[in-house]
């Protein structure tokens, strides 16, 4: 035995040389990753479409971010331009709310393009969230679209297969892992100097799409609306969420690498499993949920709500409920007549109109929340063996475009609603006389109703909203690294 | 031995070699297998859309009842009419821009089961009534948003992801494949020329996918479609048409890369970094430079416009009773909250909306034509951006079906709205006999543009790099590598 072998036999055998052996083979496999052409095709590709995806996302970003602010200062004047009018004829004119993108829809756009971006607040109604821009787009938006989640999720899981499916195979091939295991080294010291490198090396890619963007959460957020801290810390825990889900291949590249005869084996299996993880799974997963736990059609929705209204009274002065309303509101206030009220009846009516109709709009909506939910959860649990079910809601709803973060917008679109409809409905009960058709209210009233003004949730909302999936990756993520243990404890040398 | 004796030689023994595979028969599982879960899938969304249709017409006839009962009740004198316009059945406005406003639907295709296209992003019908374009047509109909990003397991997709891998699986080898094992050079040593002998086998190795997924449509739509299946026989044919021109694409591609002389590794390599290019990359930069070359338009400008001449119909509406009253100091025809008034002032808002509407959907309808026409130059980048375009065509469920579909639903809008609205202007009260001629909406395809024709260019961008690839192939494998 030569005396490199003896020294690296030496060093096998304890735990500071076992490092040793540990940092000699990841600097090996960092320069064999380097000198492979076809890594650097890929890395370069891969880095490419980071950039572009940067760069379209900031552009269409900012573009929506123009649109939205524009419109909602025109809106803004509008309203408070209505001169005097009936209050309850300005409830109906009513106010829009315009969803504001969140700065780090740039990592991950999610849903925002199958989503309304603008709901009409007025009276007596919850209206749906409009205009999804997705129906203005190509179809061949429909096939792929880029983004930086699109790069990250299913173009640097190939990025690991290709760092590790001829980790050990090639090693194999090549005769040198027979010289290694008979030097004494460990298998499993084989698989941490070769996954560091491998994790190195993602995560080397992975920081320069964080630092863009950052970068342009630091130029372009809206310090108004979102807290720059909290974004950061966002950015974190999507990293995190990162690093898990490829660091997951990265092991499952080294397993089967372990496990598998060829190199070309071991490529085809990892290759096979990448297309059914990213394109098959995630579709074939979408039908069951939407076979096996059907949303109600928009026509039921509301026939629904219709149905449920039926029981209030709106403007229907002989609605059974308005009678009821006023006897009680007359024995309330001991007066026969709702001419001698001290308040305006009207105003009293539609208040009690408006509260009625928030329970009914709750329970409709928030059963088709939960709807959504339930279906999100089915479409999510194999996420533990196909991570892209599990990534891709993780990553969405830490980029604040997800379906919690529409439902977040659309409750606080809807108190503003209730909001308008209270103040106006006061006004009439203080100021208006009952049967007096002219009373109208003026522009200080418009004024002292204020803009819809959007909070975002903060990191922690979205993080406790998305901890099964975060689990769901650690599981991933270990179980992965597992197999990668318990196949080179098998490994063979030939 | 004529050269084609030697081609139908070279296929009997591929064959003969390729029974003994198991990824043969593993590829024709998975091709049965996906074709039938996709057309099933396919055939649960349209059936859904079916009954969305189907409801919609049932609710529609509700209130179209209690309206003719209304009127009948009044023009008997068995009820006095009411106070408020929104009530009348005989007031047209009220009738045309609410109760009565009907469903309008495009109708299914016999195809449409093999691609959802853009009919999932569409309500199942729009209810279009007197009222501004705008306030029915950005209906949508229920879906969780995560399922529209990541689309459906249809027959479309399908073809355009999958079955290029099914091919790309029997003939990414052809070549490096017997060079490998040495019986490259045994056929170079016989009187045979080497490229025959290759393209005999690529013949059976590609030719086997493409026809058994042919057929695995053919006998899936017959199964779910049935009889009506036969009214799609042109739709048919061109689908056929795709499926081989397009499985052609990918195997002259196979083929030009064996001709390149490298190894199997290298190959299967070459063809997945090519498959991910034309599949995932390029579609994506095309869309990401049609986007920013031309934004989709704003639709919240669209909301403020209208709601700005709305607003500015109601001042002027105000300004003008003012006049009235001025003018009319006894007058009570036009008091504030009157019937009359509540419907002229009515009337003129919604006058004021549509114009409005209009004009900007006809420039944002321009704005993003642009775009879209853009996005199609460059699909020709990528055959399966043109596949799948084409598929959705065929399906009757692409962009220009839904165009001409838009382009009649506005015709029918207009013919609506001159209905309602010319009685609403002229102060006539809706009888009876209007109620049986409401304007009835009946969407025809035009049947200038046969199916065959809204593909062709489809197909020939397809077309052209198929022989462009073929003529490189026949160079390569003519001065292939005999050994390694």
């Amino acid at each position: 035995m030569s005396t490199v072998a003896t020294d690296i036999a030496a060093c096998a055998a304890t735990t500071f040389g076992r490092w040793r052996v540990v940092r000699a083979v990841a600097v090996k496999e960092l320069l064999d990753i380097y000198r492979d052409a076809r890594f650097r095709w890929l890395a370069a590709l891969t880095l490419l479409l980071m950039f572009c995806a940067l760069v379209f996302g900031v552009d269409q970003v900012q573009r929506t971010d123009r649109d939205r602010v524009a419109a909602a200062q025109g809106d803004r004047q509008l309203w408070t331009a209505q001169g005097a009018k009936d209050p309850h004829a300005a409830a109906h004119f009513g106010q829009y709310a315009f969803k504001p993108q969140s700065p780090l829809a740039l990592a991950d756009p999610g849903i925002d393009a199958y989503v309304g971006s603008a709901v009409w607040l007025e009276a007596h109604k919850q209206n749906e969230v409009q205009f999804r821009a997705a129906r203005d787009n190509p179809l061949s938006a429909r096939l792929s679209s880029l983004s930086l989640a699109f790069v990250l999720q299913a173009m640097m899981p190939l990025v690991a297969i290709m760092l590790g499916f001829a980790a050990f195979s090639g090693e194999r091939e090549r005769g040198t892992l027979r010289q290694l295991l008979s030097l004494g080294v460990r298998p499993i010291d084989l698989l941490v100097g070769k996954g560091l490198a491998i994790v190195g090396v993602l995560v080397a890619m992975l920081l320069p799409a964080f630092i863009g963007i950052l970068i342009s959460c630091f130029m372009f957020v809206d310090s108004s609306m979102f807290s720059l801290g909290d974004q950061v810390a966002r950015l974190v825990w999507l990293a995190l969420g990162y690093v898990l889900y490829l660091g997951g291949f990265a092991a499952l590249a080294l397993a089967v690498s372990a496990f598998s005869r060829t190199s070309r084996m071991s490529l085809v299996g990892l290759l096979a499993f990448w297309l059914i993880n990213c394109f098959l799974v995630p579709r074939l997963m979408t039908d069951v949920v939407r076979n096996t736990l059907p949303l109600p059609t928009a026509l039921e929705f509301r026939q629904a709500i219709v149905q449920d209204k039926k029981k209030t009274f709106g403007h229907d002065e002989s609605h059974p409920a308005f009678v009821a309303f006023r006897d009680r509101v007359l024995k309330q206030y001991d007066v026969t007549r709702v001419e001698d009220l001290p308040v305006n009846f009207r105003g009293l009516s539609l208040r009690e109109d408006d509260e009625n109709g928030y329970r009914i709009f709750d329970r409709h909506f928030g059963t088709l929340q939960e709807a959504y939910y339930r279906q999100d959860r089915w479409r999510a649990a194999p996420g533990f063996v196909f991570p892209l079910l599990a990534i891709q809601p993780y990553s969405m709803g830490l980029a604040g475009s997800d379906t919690r973060g529409q439902y977040h917008f659309t409750r606080a679109a809807e108190q503003h609603r209730r909001a308008i409809q209270t103040m106006v409905s006061d006004d009439l009960i203080r100021n208006g006389r009952y049967g007096d058709s002219t009373y109208v209210a003026g522009p200080d009233l418009w004024a002292r109703i204020s803009a819809f003004s959007y909070r975002p949730p903060q990191a922690w909302w979205a993080l406790s909203a998305q901890a099964v999936n975060l689990l769901v990756l650690v599981a991933w993520w270990l179980a992965a690294g597992l197999l990668a243990v318990y196949a080179v404890r098998r490994l063979r040398p030939i | 031995m004529t050269n084609m004796n030697v081609l139908v030689a070279a296929m009997r023994c591929e064959w003969r070699i390729l029974r003994l595979d198991p990824a043969l028969w593993l590829v024709l599982a998975m091709i049965l297998g996906m074709v039938a879960y996709a057309l099933y899938n396919g055939e649960t969304l349209v059936a859904r859309q079916a009954a969305a249709v189907a409801a919609a017409n049932t609710e529609e006839q509700e209130p179209l009842a209690k309206l003719r009962k209304g009127l009948a009740d009044i023009q008997a004198s068995r009820v006095a009419p009411p106070d408020a316009p929104f009530r009348d059945p005989r007031n047209a406005l009220f009738v045309g821009s609410g109760s009565a406003a009907t469903n309008v639907a495009l109708p299914a295709q016999p195809l449409a089961i093999t691609a959802i296209g853009q009919s999932d992003l569409y309500p199942a019908t729009l209810r279009v009534s007197a009222g501004s374009k705008d306030s029915f047509f950005f209906a949508d109909e229920i879906a969780n948003p995560a399922h529209l990003l990541s689309g459906s397991f249809d027959l479309a997709f399908v073809l355009v992801f999958i079955y290029p891998l099914w091919i790309l699986a029997l003939t990414y080898n052809l070549v490096s494949g017997e060079r490998e094992q040495g019986t490259l050079a045994l056929t170079a040593s016989c009187p045979v020329q080497v490229r025959t002998v290759m393209a005999g086998k690529l013949l059976v190795r590609a030719g086997i996918p493409m026809l058994v997924t042919v057929a695995a449509v053919f006998a899936g739509l017959a199964l779910i479609v049935g009889g009506t299946l036969a009214s799609g026989g042109q739709a048919l044919a061109v689908l056929s048409l795709a499926i081989i021109v397009y499985g052609a694409f990918w195997v002259v591609l196979a083929a030009a890369v064996n001709g390149l002389g490298r190894d199997s590794a290298y190959n299967a390599l070459l063809l997945v970094a090519a498959w991910i290019g034309v599949l995932l990359i390029i579609p994506s930069l095309v869309n990401a430079w049609s986007e920013a070359r031309y934004p989709s338009p704003s639709q919240a400008e669209m909301v403020l416009a209208v709601r700005a001449a709305s607003a500015d119909a109601d001042r002027e509406r105000n300004a003008a009773l003012a006049r009235y009253q001025d003018e009319h100091p006894q007058g009570t025809a036009l008091q504030r909250g009157s019937y009359r008034e509540r419907t002229l002032r009515r009337l003129a808002v919604q006058l004021a909306a549509t114009a409005r509407s209009e004009e900007i959907m006809a420039a944002h309808e321009a704005q993003l034509q642009r775009q879209h026409d853009l996005a199609g130059r460059l699909a020709y980048a990528s055959p399966a951006l043109l596949m799948h375009d084409a598929l959705a065509e065929i399906a009757g469920t692409g962009r220009s079906r839904y165009r001409a579909f838009f382009a009649q639903v506005d015709r029918f809008h207009r013919e609506w709205r001159e209905f309602f609205i010319s009685r609403a202007q002229a102060e006539q009260m809706l009888t009876s006999g209007d109620y049986s001629h409401f304007p009835q909406f009946s969407f025809a395809d035009n049947p200038g543009t046969g199916i065959l024709s809204r593909v062709a260019s489809a197909l020939i961008g397809i077309g052209v790099p198929v022989l462009l690839l073929a003529a490189m192939a026949a160079r390569g494998l003519r001065r292939c590598r005999v050994v390694g």
